[in-house]
């Protein structure tokens, strides 16, 4: 795809849509070509190569609004798309936030975010590239006798944008990302472990003995695992699982959740709400990042927000829309049509996670959590979890099969220590930290 | 969507390395919806998404590559990049294909072409809100959503084997927020199903915001739900998610099929306890979870999965039933056009027992009242699962008393069924519309249960008062 198709593409639905009757227009359009391939034991269990595209209008009438999404470019198709949205926009109430940006633009600087040596890369290495993984996580420990795989992927997308204000804009980037899903036996009984990395550069990914070390380490030790007691204990979370709660603070900042009384943190602004080391920044325009981009999904220049300093609430995150209707400023963090991260992480400390474990006299390790309910309105968080249990300042033994809850205001405001291990491997990261004190439930 | 001699080649183009089998999977899926909010219909979203993914299997390693660009010089290149799987495999000769149409009885109205006109869809989102709102002085804020969806599939293989299903999909959903000093508690209500926007007629949109309004409410009242082990009444139909997590997942073949499952090589072994039945049923109609085939062209079907406590059966999807050399279950789903087949639940179910509901409650001291769950996940080596109570009551004495809010629980999938201690006489779907997620996948599904008692598990919450 050449850059300016990609444009003209998303300018023609534009003119479409104006000429069909919209009052207003935007249209982004996006081509994406994918490769995957997952190796198991000797083979390549998945190979995978596609190229996707779509474009996305949202459309605007004296107030109402609408969106269209569609795969089929043929214009008769996006046509009758078109008419199907400005059919429905006239049920849809009047609302005098929406609209186009008031402040398109464009971050000017280079952000770095394509890696030339990933389109020209052949197959052929990436399959070796995942083969490699398997050998080298199967190798890593005699338990490790089975595996879902290992798998590389990468990924090369250009994003177009235009609007009926006349802004038109486009860029591309890449991605590209390696995992292995180990299983290790001992006994009888299985465990499975997960670890991958990501990046929008190859020279960004940790390489393939390391990830296998890492995800075999984490496979074998948590045989002879056993359930905690219940108790209040100091919990630290591992950077993957402080992303995880990364994300939750995320959905509680978002001016969409803010706007309807689902956030907990609504009427916050100004109020110290963690401990002196929570501070939090979304920046979409961080050089070579995943979550960095010159504009955001209706095309206004991306920036760095501080949202919270030191434990103070400074910002929400904004589109347009939200923006109008609390009183702010757009923040740069439309996705077109809802609010997304740019790369939003809390800033790191100093110290390794393993200092910090040995800092610790009594307390948990959260290395895995699953399940995901949060309730944003009330910030209560509860997840299943593993990890290890501390026991004067080091990991005396492996617990699975319990939960660690608490509520947000409280966790953020008993964050004692934050570690300096953050690492870019998705557009919600964060270092590993310790929260003085939650609720440990098993026995 | 694509004319049997394009089929033909895409599959010829497909197999020109060889390989086992190959399927050309085409889809069309047409969204059309509202939100609610603040009172208003918030936006309106028609979306129309349609492609073509083709698939070479050999062995057990699958090609795979889709394409929007309906062109046939698109199609052939997707076609040539999922070959290339085969080109190291022995050389194998595959006969002209012969596409025969097969046709399934139908679980659903095959014949909708369209959407209802927009007032009716609004119409329902608006009485959503009246209600709930209605409901209670304390109900702060209410967001509803409406959907409908036509999704038709046509999948040809090198088996010559050409179907059609043709799939729609309503879903109502209303989520309301409570306030009082200071405190909040939300509640959530859907409903759905392979229909159409009549379905609403029956099912009307009052009762549902009434039930979102009233956990909300019920919620902003709750206490921190209490941490440790204790017992657990599990609720009538919603209580299905703990069948879909503790035990569902475990018995996909592909887990099953690569040994990395728990229940690996286990069938015919005990695995619950005697109480627990469970099936997965892609044939129910218009439930949410069924096919008329699946994304593999394979009818829905029945399956027993544990009968009296003892493993029956996996679900399996084309690729992991011949390398187990068993037949297809009807299972193989895939989210659209652009994912590979993956072994899937369907409807996962618990039939009735003898015990009544009201009986349960009376036997148990201390423990927790499952009414609902939001949602479950699974971890399948081991089985260690947690779902989240989305409306959950202390039981005392033998009485249900107490609301508490946002528990969670953790338990262990085998562990929990062989401690299922009764089964109750009022089994029931679910009438929310869950969605499962697997290997970045979604695929709507159906879940059931009569009410159930589990002897003891961990409730993971926030009360101070510890045991």
């Amino acid at each position: 795809m050449i850059n300016n198709d990609a444009i003209e593409i998303a300018a023609r639905a534009v003119d479409l849509a104006l000429e069909l009757g919209a009052r207003s227009a935007e249209a982004s359009f996006s081509v994406t070509q994918r490769f995957h391939v997952e190796a198991r034991d000797t083979t390549v269990s998945k190979l995978e190569r596609s190229t996707g595209s779509g474009v996305h209008l949202r459309l605007w009438h004296d107030g109402h609004r609408s969106s269209v999404v569609s795969t089929d470019l043929q214009p008769e198709a996006l046509r009758s798309a078109i008419v199907r949205g400005l059919d429905q926009l006239q049920y849809v109430a009047q609302d005098p936030y929406a609209g186009l940006p008031d402040e398109s633009g464009a971050y000017h600087g280079d952000l770095a975010l394509v890696d030339p040596s990933i389109a020209v890369r052949d197959d052929a290495d990436k399959v070796a590239d995942a083969l490699a993984l398997e050998r080298a996580v199967r190798a890593a420990d005699p338990r490790i006798v089975n595996s879902s795989g290992s798998h590389y992927s990468d990924a090369s997308s250009s994003i177009a944008l235009a609007n009926s204000n006349g802004f038109r804009g486009m860029y591309s980037t890449t991605s590209a990302s390696r995992s292995t899903v180990p299983l290790a036996q001992e006994d009888g009984a299985k465990r499975t472990a997960h670890y991958g990395t990501a990046g929008r550069f190859l020279r960004d990914l940790e390489g393939n003995a390391h990830v296998a070390a890492v995800a075999a380490q984490r496979a074998v030790e948590m045989f002879g695992a056993r359930k905690p007691p219940t108790m209040r204990a100091a919990v630290i979370f591992e950077r993957d699982v402080a992303a995880a709660l990364l994300s939750d603070i995320f959905a509680a900042v978002a001016a969409s959740n803010v706007a309807v009384g689902n956030s907990w943190l609504a009427d916050r602004i100004g109020e110290r709400v963690g401990s002196k080391l929570v501070t939090i920044v979304d920046d979409g325009a961080l050089s070579g990042r995943l979550g960095s981009a010159p504009f955001d999904g209706e095309g206004v220049a991306t920036r760095r927000t501080q949202v919270f300093e030191a434990g103070v609430l400074r910002s929400f995150l904004y589109d347009t829309y939200y923006a109008r209707k609390l009183g702010a400023r757009t923040t740069g963090n439309s996705t077109g049509g809802g609010i997304g991260a740019n790369n939003f992480y809390l800033e790191p400390g100093s110290g390794s996670l393993a200092e910090l474990i040995a800092a610790t006299s009594r307390g948990v390790l959260v290395l895995d959590t699953i399940g995901f309910a949060t309730e944003h309105a009330t910030g209560t968080y509860s997840r299943g979890a593993r990890g290890f249990m501390i026991e004067n300042g080091e990991l005396a033994y492996p617990i699975d099969e319990f939960t660690v809850a608490g509520n947000f205001p409280d966790v953020l405001a008993a964050v004692d220590a934050v570690a300096s291990d953050l690492r870019f491997d998705g557009s919600t990261v964060s270092p590993s930290f310790r929260v003085a004190e939650m609720t440990i439930s098993g026995n | 969507m694509l004319d049997h001699d394009t089929l033909t080649r895409l599959l010829e183009r497909a197999l020109r390395y060889g390989g086992d089998y190959a399927d050309v999977f085409c889809e069309r899926r047409r969204m059309y919806g509202f939100r609610l909010q603040d009172g208003h219909i918030h936006d309106g979203a028609t979306s129309v998404t349609q492609g073509v993914g083709i698939r070479v299997v050999t062995g057990e390693s699958a090609g795979y590559a889709y394409s929007d660009d309906l062109s046939l010089d698109a199609l052939l290149r997707a076609a040539e990049a999922a070959s290339l799987i085969a080109r190291n495999a022995p050389a194998r000769a595959f006969g002209s294909i012969d596409l025969r149409r097969e046709d399934v009885p139908p679980l659903y109205d095959q014949s909708r072409a369209d959407h209802a006109p927009a007032a009716r869809y609004v119409d329902l989102l608006e009485r959503a809100d009246r209600t709930a709102r209605g409901y209670d002085s304390r109900i702060v804020a209410v967001n509803a959503n409406v959907s409908d969806e036509l999704q038709d599939v046509w999948i040809a293989t090198s088996d010559g084997r050409f179907v059609h299903d043709h799939r729609p999909m309503v879903t109502l959903g209303v989520h309301a927020v409570a306030s009082a000093r200071g405190e909040r508690g939300s509640g959530y209500a859907g409903d759905g199903g392979r229909t159409s926007i009549s379905y609403f007629d029956d099912h009307r949109p009052e009762a549902l915001a009434a039930d979102a309004a009233r956990i909300a409410a019920t919620n902003l009242d709750a206490e921190a739900a209490p941490a440790g082990e204790m017992e657990i009444v599990v609720g009538s139909g919603g209580g299905g998610v703990l069948l879909h997590e503790a035990v569902g997942h475990g018995l996909e073949s592909d887990f099953n099929r690569r040994g990395t499952s728990l229940y690996s090589g286990r069938v015919g072994e005990r695995v619950a306890s005697e109480l627990v039945t469970i099936y997965d049923d892609g044939n129910l109609p218009e439930e949410r979870g069924s096919i008329t085939v699946d994304d593999e062209g394979v009818p829905g079907q029945h399956k027993v999965l544990v009968e009296r406590g003892v493993l029956r059966g996996y679900m399996q999807d084309s690729l992991n039933a011949r390398l187990m050399g068993v037949a297809p279950t009807g299972s193989g789903r895939r989210q659209s056009y652009r994912f590979l087949p993956q072994p899937r639940m369907c409807n996962t179910y618990m039939p009735a027992g003898e015990s009544t509901p009201e009986e349960i409650i009376a036997s148990t001291t201390r423990g927790l009242y499952a009414k609902s769950f939001a949602g479950g996940q699974v971890e399948i080596s081991k089985g260690d699962f947690v779902f989240m109570v989305a409306e959950g009551y202390l039981i005392e004495n033998g009485k249900v008393t107490a609301p508490v809010k946002n528990a969670t629980i953790v338990g262990n999938g085998p562990d929990a069924m062989t401690k299922v201690v009764a089964v109750g006489n009022d089994a029931r779907l679910a009438r929310r519309h869950y969605t499962c997620g697997k290997g970045g996948q979604n695929v709507p599904v159906g879940v059931g249960m009569p009410t159930v008692k589990i002897a003891s598990i961990t409730v993971g919450g926030t009360a101070d008062d510890q045991q």
